[in-house]
This record gives C-alpha cells, sequence and structure tokens, in this order.
C-alpha cells in the first residue's frame, strides 16, 4: 500500500518537473498572434551592451511593432561560432544572427543566409546609409547576405596610473618606443603591453604597422606575403618582447593567466590592443580604474589596426521574414545606432560620425585609427586560415619554430585554402 | 611484551589516521576554496596571497547568480529532466531487467549480450549520429529530447544493475504466488519491485546524478536559453573578456550542493549498487 | 503447459519491448550509424548531397598529425591516470580497511569528487592552475619556493597533461577506493588482522591474501578506468579545449571538434567509431588477460 503512494507522488512530482520543465517553451506559443523573431549576438553581458538591447532597444522596437517579439539570446562570442555551425547541421538557426564579419562569407558559402538585396526593397537605400568598408564585408559571390551593425577597430588602450607606475610617462608612439618602454616596465615588475592571443585580430596590426600583409591583394597567395621580410620581422619583434619576459604568456595561453582586463585594472599590465567596448566595460565592472586611449605605435608602414565589427544576416531557414526584416531596419536606424554608441558600439551609420565624439571622446581615436585600418581576409575558407595563422604564430612564440619557419609553413599551408 | 604489542598497534592506528587525514584535506581543499571564491567580490578573486577565509565575505554572487543570471530557471530545468529521467529509466530498466533475470525466451541471450554492448561504449562517441537521429525526430532544441536520450543513454547499466538484484530474490515467494494464480504483471508489481526498493532506490540515483551532470549533450542540443541546464549555464559564465570567478563558484556551489547532500543521505544504496557490478563481474 | 509456455514468452516480450526498443533506438542504432556515416563525406546541410568514399575518412585519420597526437595524448591520460587510481584507490581501500573511528566519514569525503559535476570541477582546476594568481602555483612558489618561477601550466602540452591528469586522478581515487574497500571486506577478517600486526611482513600477506582474493575485482576496475580514460572529454573541453595549437587535443575533443566546429560529420564519425573499436579490443584482451591465472589455480 506505501509503495503505491510513493508511485503515486514520484508521478506527481515527474508532472510538476515535467511541467516546470517545459513552461519556457510554452511562453513563445501562447500568443498565436504574435510573432517572435529569434536574434543571436554576441553583446557582452560584462559590460552594458546586453542591458541596452534588452532594456531599451527591444522594448522599444516591440512598442513600436506591436505584434512582433524580439527573443535575444546572448551566447558567450567564444562560444558563438560553434553553436552556429551546431545550428546549421541541426537546422535550427534563429532568424537573425549578429554575426561577426569574419564569418558572414563562410556562413554565405553554406547557403543558410538569405541574400538581402533581393529580399529587402529597400536595400538600396538603406545601403546608401552606411559606410562602405563595413557593407563590404556582407557581400559574398555576387550577393549582399548582411547589413553592417557596428565597426571598430583595435587602438592602444592604458592604464595612465599603472603606466606611471611601471615608469614608463606616455604610451609609446613607435615601435622603438615600445620595445624600451617595454624592458623599463620590466624592470619595475609589470608589463607594458597584453596581449591575449596570436590570431590575425591580435598579431595583424603589428604586421601592417611594419609594412607587411599577409595576402596578395587579390587574396589568392599568402606565400611571399605572410612570410615576407616586413611581417618575420613585425612577428619576430614580438617573440623578443615575450621571450625577455615582457609579455605576459596569456598571448600563447589566453586561459593560462591574468586576463588583460584584470590584469590592467590590477596594474600588472599598463596597455592593450582594444576596441571601444573595453571603455565601457570598465566604467561598468572596474569602477576604479581610469583608462586612455591612442592610436598604435606606428612602425615603418605607418600605424594601421585591424577592422573589427559586426554584420546583421537573417537566415533562410526563418519563418518571419518580415519581422526579422523590420528588425534590421530598426538596428540600422540611427536610435539603435546611437543608443549601442553609448554602450562601446561604433555606428555605421554616415551620420552618425559628427556627434560620435559628443557621445564618448575616446571615439576620436577610433575614427582616426579606423581610416587606415585593414580587413581579414574575406572568405568563407578565413575561420580555418586564422587557426592556421593563430597555431603558426604561437609556434614562434613557444619556441618550437623560429619565426620565419613558422610564417612559412602558414604562408603554405594558408596557400592551399585560398585554392 | 603484550603492552609493546598494544602501543604499536596504537602507533599503526596513528600513523593510518595521519595518512589519510593528508589525503582527505588534498581530496577537500578544491571544494574549500571554491566555496571560499564565491563569497569573495569579484575584485578579489585572484588576490595574492590566495585567502581560503574571504575577509569581507559576501553573498553578492549568490543573489547575482540566483536573479539577473535566471539561475532558478535553470535549476528547474535540470531538476525536471532529472526528475523525468530517473522515473522513466528505473520504470522502463527495471521491466527488461526482469525479463532478463526471471523469464526464459528465445533470443535472451543475444539481447543480453547486446545490452553488455551498451554498456560497454561510452555515450559520447555517439553524438554524431545521435545528433542527427534527434534532429530528424525533431528533438533538438527540446527538454522532452534531453528526458528521451538521457533515459536512452541510461537503461543499459540499471537493466544491468537490477538484473543481478532480481536474480537474489528467492524464487520460492515468486513460485508461492504462481500457485496462487498471479500472473507476471502481478508478480512485478506486488513482490519483485516492493522488495527491491534499496535496489530501485539505488539506480534511481544514478540516473538523477548522470542527467543532473550531463553537459555535453545538452551543450550541442539546447539553443534556447530558457531550457538551458545548470552544467551549460555555468559554463556558459566565462566571459569574452574575464571570467567572473566568483559567480561561476556561486553557481556550482549551488548546483553541487544538493548532490552532496543526496549522496551523505543515500551512502549505503549509492555504495551497494557500485559494487553490485564489480563483485559480479 | 505448451500454453503457458508462450504465455510466459509473450509476457517476457511485453517487459522487454518498451526498454528495449528505446535502447536500441537511442545507443544501437547509432552504432551501427556512425559506420555509415564514416563512410562518406557527410553534409548536413540541407540540400545538399552527401558523396561516398569508403574508407577515405579512415586513411585520413592515418596521415592526419592531429589524429596521431589526439590518440598519444589520450593514451598519456591513461598511463598517467588508471595505475595511479588503482595504487591510491587500493591504498586507500587497505587502510580504510579496519576498526578504526570515524571510518564512514572518512569514507564518504573521498568519495565527494566522485559525484561533483565534471563541468564544476574542470572550471575549479582551471582556475587553482591559473598562472598569476593561482592557488597551486602560490603554493609552489611562493610558500614551498619548490619552483623558481610561476609555472605556465596550461600553455604546454605536457604540463596541460599533467593538470588534467592530475584533476582526473583526484576526482576518481573515491571510485576504485570504494570497490577495493567493498572487495576486501569479502576477505576473511582474521587473516588480514594477522597481517596488519605483523608490519614487516605485511606487503607479503596483502599479496598473498588478500591480492588473489580480490583480482578479478581489480581486472573489472582496470577495464571500466581504461574506458573511462578514452572517454575524457569534458575536462579537456574546459580546461584546454585542445589548445595550445592543438597540443592536448583528447580523440573525443578533436572528434567534436571536426563535427560540431568544422562540420565534417563523416570524418568525426571515424574517429569515434575507430575509437569504439578501440575500448572494445581492450575490454575484450583485458578481461581474458586477468582471467587466466583464476582459470589456471
Amino acid at each position: 500500500m506505501r509503495f503505491r503512494w510513493t508511485i503515486l507522488a514520484l508521478g506527481l512530482i515527474v508532472a510538476v518537473a515535467t511541467m516546470a520543465a517545459t513552461a519556457g517553451a510554452r511562453v513563445t506559443t501562447t500568443h498565436a498572434k504574435t510573432t517572435t523573431i529569434t536574434f543571436w549576438d554576441a553583446y557582452s553581458s560584462d559590460g552594458p551592451e546586453v542591458k541596452r538591447l534588452e532594456k531599451v532597444l527591444i522594448p522599444q522596437f516591440e512598442k513600436e511593432h506591436p505584434g512582433i517579439k524580439v527573443k535575444d539570446v546572448t551566447i558567450p562570442y567564444d562560444s558563438l561560432h560553434q553553436k552556429l555551425i551546431t545550428a546549421v547541421a541541426g537546422s535550427q538557426l534563429p532568424d537573425l544572427v549578429r554575426s561577426d564579419i569574419i564569418w558572414v562569407p563562410e556562413l554565405a558559402n553554406l547557403g543558410v543566409l538569405q541574400p538581402l538585396d533581393t529580399t529587402l526593397p529597400d536595400f538600396k537605400s538603406i545601403k546608401s546609409k552606411v559606410f562602405t568598408g563595413p557593407l563590404a564585408t556582407n557581400f559574398w559571390k555576387g550577393h549582399y547576405y548582411g547589413l553592417p551593425l557596428d565597426t571598430n577597430t583595435r587602438i592602444w588602450v592604458y592604464n595612465p596610473i599603472a603606466m606611471q607606475a611601471a615608469g614608463v610617462s606616455a604610451p609609446p608612439k613607435t615601435f622603438a618606443q615600445l620595445q624600451s618602454d617595454s624592458a623599463t616596465a620590466k624592470g619595475k615588475g609589470a608589463y607594458l603591453y597584453a596581449e591575449s592571443g596570436t590570431s590575425c585580430w591580435n598579431i595583424c596590426p603589428w604586421i601592417w604597422s611594419n609594412g607587411g600583409s599577409i595576402t596578395n591583394g587579390t587574396y589568392t597567395k599568402a606565400t611571399g606575403f605572410l612570410n615576407g621580410p616586413k611581417a618575420v620581422q613585425a612577428v619576430q619583434m614580438l617573440v623578443n618582447l615575450y621571450k625577455a619576459g615582457q609579455m605576459p604568456n596569456i598571448v600563447v595561453d589566453s586561459n593560462g593567466g591574468l586576463g588583460t582586463y584584470d590584469g590592467i585594472a590590477q596594474k600588472k599590465y599598463t596597455s592593450m590592443l582594444d576596441g571601444p567596448w573595453s571603455f565601457s566595460i570598465f566604467a561598468s565592472a572596474y569602477k576604479n580604474t581610469q583608462l586612455a586611449g591612442t592610436t598604435v605605435p606606428a612602425g615603418p608602414g605607418g600605424s594601421v589596426s585591424v577592422v573589427g565589427g559586426e554584420d546583421i544576416v537573417m537566415t533562410k531557414s526563418s519563418k518571419n521574414k518580415t519581422a526579422a526584416a523590420e528588425f534590421m531596419r530598426f538596428m540600422l536606424h540611427s536610435f539603435a545606432q546611437t543608443q549601442m554608441a553609448r554602450a562601446g558600439q561604433m555606428p555605421v551609420l554616415k551620420s552618425s560620425t559628427k556627434s560620435l565624439v559628443k557621445i564618448h571622446p575616446y571615439y576620436a581615436t577610433y575614427l582616426k585609427q579606423i581610416a587606415t585600418a585593414k580587413p581579414r581576409t574575406p572568405t568563407p575558407k578565413w575561420p580555418q586560415i586564422d587557426q592556421v595563422f593563430q597555431t603558426q604564430v604561437a609556434k614562434a612564440f613557444t619556441g618550437s619554430e623560429t619565426v620565419q619557419q613558422a610564417l612559412t609553413d602558414a604562408a603554405q599551408q594558408v596557400d592551399g585554402l585560398l585554392k | 611484551m603484550v603492552t609493546g604489542s598494544a602501543s604499536r598497534t596504537r602507533a599503526i592506528l596513528g600513523v593510518r589516521i595521519l595518512i589519510l587525514s593528508v589525503g582527505v584535506f588534498l581530496m577537500i581543499v578544491p571544494f574549500a576554496y571554491m566555496f571560499a571564491t564565491s563569497l569573495k567580490p569579484n575584485a578579489l578573486v585572484l588576490e595574492i596571497p590566495p585567502k581560503l577565509i574571504p575577509h569581507h565575505p559576501t553573498t553578492a554572487n549568490y543573489t547575482d547568480a540566483w536573479t539577473s543570471n535566471k539561475f532558478g530557471r535553470y535549476f528547474l530545468n535540470s531538476l525536471g529532466v532529472a526528475i523525468a529521467t530517473t522515473f522513466f529509466s528505473v520504470w522502463l530498466s527495471s521491466m527488461m531487467a526482469y525479463a532478463f533475470a526471471r523469464f526464459s525466451f528465445p533470443g535472451r541471450r543475444i539481447l543480453f549480450g547486446l545490452l553488455l554492448i551498451g554498456l560497454m561504449v561510452p555515450t559520447m562517441m555517439l553524438i554524431i549520429p545521435q545528433f542527427i537521429l534527434a534532429k530528424n525526430l525533431g528533438m533538438l532544441d527540446s527538454l522532452t529530447g534531453l528526458v528521451f536520450f538521457y533515459t536512452g543513454g541510461t537503461l543499459a547499466l540499471n537493466t544491468f544493475l537490477l538484473r543481478s538484484f532480481f536474480q537474489d530474490i528467492p524464487r520460492e515467494l515468486e513460485e508461492a504466488m504462481v500457485v496462487d494464480g498471479a500472473g507476471p504483471w502481478k508478480r512485478y508489481l506486488k513482490l519483485v519491485l516492493p522488495l527491491s526498493r534499496p535496489a530501485l532506490a539505488t539506480v534511481g540515483i544514478f540516473s538523477f546524478l548522470a542527467s543532473w551532470d550531463e553537459f555535453v549533450w545538452a551543450l550541442t542540443v539546447i539553443n534556447d536559453p530558457n531550457k538551458r541546464t545548470l552544467p551549460i549555464a555555468i559554463s556558459l559564465f566565462q566571459g569574452e573578456h574575464s571570467t567572473s570567478w566568483g559567480l561561476v563558484f556561486a553557481a556550482s556551489t549551488i548546483a553541487v550542493v544538493p548532490v552532496l547532500l543526496a549522496f551523505v543521505i543515500f551512502q549505503r544504496q549509492f555504495v551497494s549498487g557500485l559494487t553490485t557490478g564489480a563483485l559480479k563481474a | 503447459m505448451q500454453a503457458s509456455k508462450r504465455k510466459e514468452t509473450l509476457a517476457a516480450y511485453t517487459f522487454l519491448a518498451p526498454g528495449f526498443v528505446l535502447f536500441a533506438l537511442v545507443v544501437l542504432y547509432p552504432i551501427a550509424r556512425a559506420f555509415q556515416i564514416s563512410l562518406y563525406h557527410w553534409s548536413i546541410v540541407p540540400g545538399t548531397t552527401s558523396q561516398y568514399i569508403g574508407l577515405g575518412n579512415y586513411t585520413h585519420a592515418l596521415h592526419d598529425p592531429i589524429f596521431w597526437r589526439a590518440l598519444e595524448n589520450t593514451g598519456a591520460y591513461m598511463v598517467f591516470t588508471v595505475p595511479a587510481q588503482i595504487v591510491l584507490g587500493m591504498t586507500v581501500a587497505v587502510l580504510l580497511d579496519a576498526r578504526m573511528p570515524a571510518r564512514g566519514l572518512y569514507r564518504t569525503l573521498y568519495y565527494l569528487p566522485v559525484v561533483t559535476s565534471w563541468v564544476v570541477v574542470s572550471l575549479l582546476f582551471r582556475y587553482m592552475f591559473i598562472t598569476d594568481g593561482g592557488l597551486i602555483n602560490f603554493v609552489l612558489h611562493d610558500k614551498l619556493h619548490l619552483v623558481g618561477h610561476n609555472i605556465e601550466w596550461l600553455s604546454h602540452r605536457w604540463s596541460a597533461l599533467a593538470v588534467i591528469s592530475i584533476l582526473g586522478i583526484w576526482k576518481g581515487i573515491g571510485w576504485s577506493m570504494v570497490i577495493f574497500l567493498a572487495a576486501l571486506q569479502t576477505v576473511p577478517r582474521e587473516l588480514k588482522e594477522a597481517a596488519a600486526v605483523d608490519g614487516a611482513r605485511a606487503w607479503a600477506r596483502f599479496r598473498a591474501v588478500s591480492l588473489p582474493a580480490i583480482l578479478p575485482v581489480i581486472a573489472f576496475v582496470t577495464v571500466m578506468l581504461v574506458i573511462g580514460g578514452f572517454n575524457v572529454f569534458i575536462s579537456v573541453f574546459l580546461i584546454t579545449n585542445g589548445g595550445p595549437l592543438d597540443e592536448t587535443q583528447v580523440l573525443l575533443t578533436y572528434m567534436y571538434r571536426q563535427a560540431f566546429s568544422f562540420l565534417d560529420f563523416g570524418y568525426g564519425s571515424s574517429l569515434s567509431f575507430t575509437l569504439t573499436l578501440i575500448v572494445f579490443a581492450l575490454s575484450i584482451a583485458q578481461l581474458r588477460l586477468f582471467r587466466r591465472p583464476k582459470d589456471a589455480a
């Protein structure tokens, strides 16, 4: 008899638990008349980006468009690419994705993105309002598969107090100063410059500033460029800093030590190269640290940084393309662009440039830097190419290969991928 | 001579306890460190020297995890999935085990052999075909899908354990019921199950833990943040620029404490379940 | 009689059917399916077709240096963790196999890591082994002065594998201990107690009395640990994710990356199917090997 009670109780618990577990799913289906669009992004939850999106932008959009609900799914940047690819495999893509500009060719090539130039009747007018550089990152085999959402580049971001404490009076302006200042900082037990990886995003600014390049102009060949003397020299300079104990080991293993943000807040590192979001993240998560910014130290090729940014893309599988398109337009409108600019996202609207410096003075440096910044190679194979780049440059850092060997090897592998 | 031997015994016992205590210390320190970190404000998580007792403990990480990070939701998801998995797995495997333990039927050896194969293959190796299967069944991104695959994955071990337990139930008891005209269902429900409560508890706990802790499958198939389970949620706390370790370990503590409690309470069943497999192999 | 026999059979199948159908669908069918997929250049994107390439994925693996390194790393993980878990688990079991105060408490504490989720302990170990500010480097460098500088644990292949192995051992000792302890308790107490008092010859007695009695259990534990070693995934995935430079890739992390980062389901399946075969072969070989002395006796 008691046993039957146990079964009954168990059954009850199962029922309750299953209900609790599926309740979340039900929320989206109860309102038959509202359309829900799902939007995946890697907006940073450390800073104000996610809050702006979820507390300001989406409510505003839903107010303007009754009947459309936006479901925001924030995934950490490091996991987003894998999640996207897995969703491609499972046919589980959302309606909209805020994709890193370097993934758009890959996703377009997989055939999962909706070409926008043939889908949006007003594509031409939107196109004319945004910067051409960021727009170009959406172009693949004759079509535009997305719209630029934000753009950015990396500048020299530093903690002036930490820098003073490290015996360096002003940020380095040239490669030569970078080297001597790094030695000075080491003498005071700090690292002048911390870099948290060896991918192109991390290393390419140095190669380009030194006058080197990754491929030829038409993106068909890396040998003779990636392993050319200018590129080798730039990487060699960084490797020398690392070997002299003047750069922290997070460059070869970003998990292995104090992250750039924590290190700069704790005055262990004085500087990093980073985008505008760093300022807003510090303002909210590291309130005691004031950051300053200047252009990347110049080499023989000038001060050349890397173009970053995100595009907003619509998936072919989206069942709510009209509603999704509305949200795209909304995100490209000056209201949304300005709101996100306050959270550290540089707008892509030509009209917003003037007011940008008023929002935050640091944008002046970013605007100056982005004028000369270069994009990474636009190809569907970019994730694999960047993997090769990252692996080979790291080999040079750990000393398992000389810089020349590592880059020559990398160039050969990249040649294969560019074919 | 006698006192000498007694003091020697005591000395040996002392050495025993000393060695064991050092070992226990090493087992426990990481947990203590985890708990200590969960009580530190974020700025101090990598302080030097590391402190096992924080100076200004704060529960901010816990409230933060529970409120602003939807941890309550993830907790319920994990709980719901684990309870449903446990229920279905114990139910289905006890029926299978009864069939294997008490009936002779054509194909018994082959089917049991197949079950043993399932016992040997680690689930992780099947993740690709299972992913495709889940896609075809429409079970991606669904908690029901999690229960379905978790249940299927725990059946082999549970059936194996329960079978050996059922075999130990004296046949005479069942034969007496047969004489009274009881059919197989009645024997299963009225005799075998009630007599096997400890064993059912054992496999129940195993299934619950397996489901509660499962990570890879959920990470791969779940996209909707409202359907995340605790392990995925914890792993996704790692930020892009810095990991909020205090938050990670507050969340971890929330996830681990129920398991530790359950283990301490059901320890006996747990150990018996573990050793059934080993000592009968 | 005949009719009741048929009824029995029918009942058996009824008991068996729901569970076995689910088991067959979720476990058996995927085993076969993994093999099938591994013969294709599998195309998962809707609207594209898969191309049959025979054993192409397998020959690809043979020429893939990262596959070999992953195999090596998986092997290294087993070499590090399996003997250590057996020896340490046995040591603790032997020490606990006596009349002593708080025995149950000790057993519980040793077992705690076993029931703790892999995700939690992996993140915990990553945190403890952080180069600057981590607990381990603090103890080794600042406290004990055993090393001259903070060790960059996760930046190098072997030190990173060491961290992952230490985690595996730490988490696994309790499991083998509990099983060994249960096995030791089946050995007659008088024999063991004589051994305990007679310190000098304790080891000899252990070898003569306890060890032979629990040999089959050791075989079982070894098999399970080896299978567990091949199954290492979460710790690697969360501590190094195969990095730096694929140096710490193990078979399952490499398989996972091939499938879910590069969409190469065919190659991924060939890796996991290979692994399944190795696991089978090893378990069977080990069982045979350990059974022989008992059969002979």
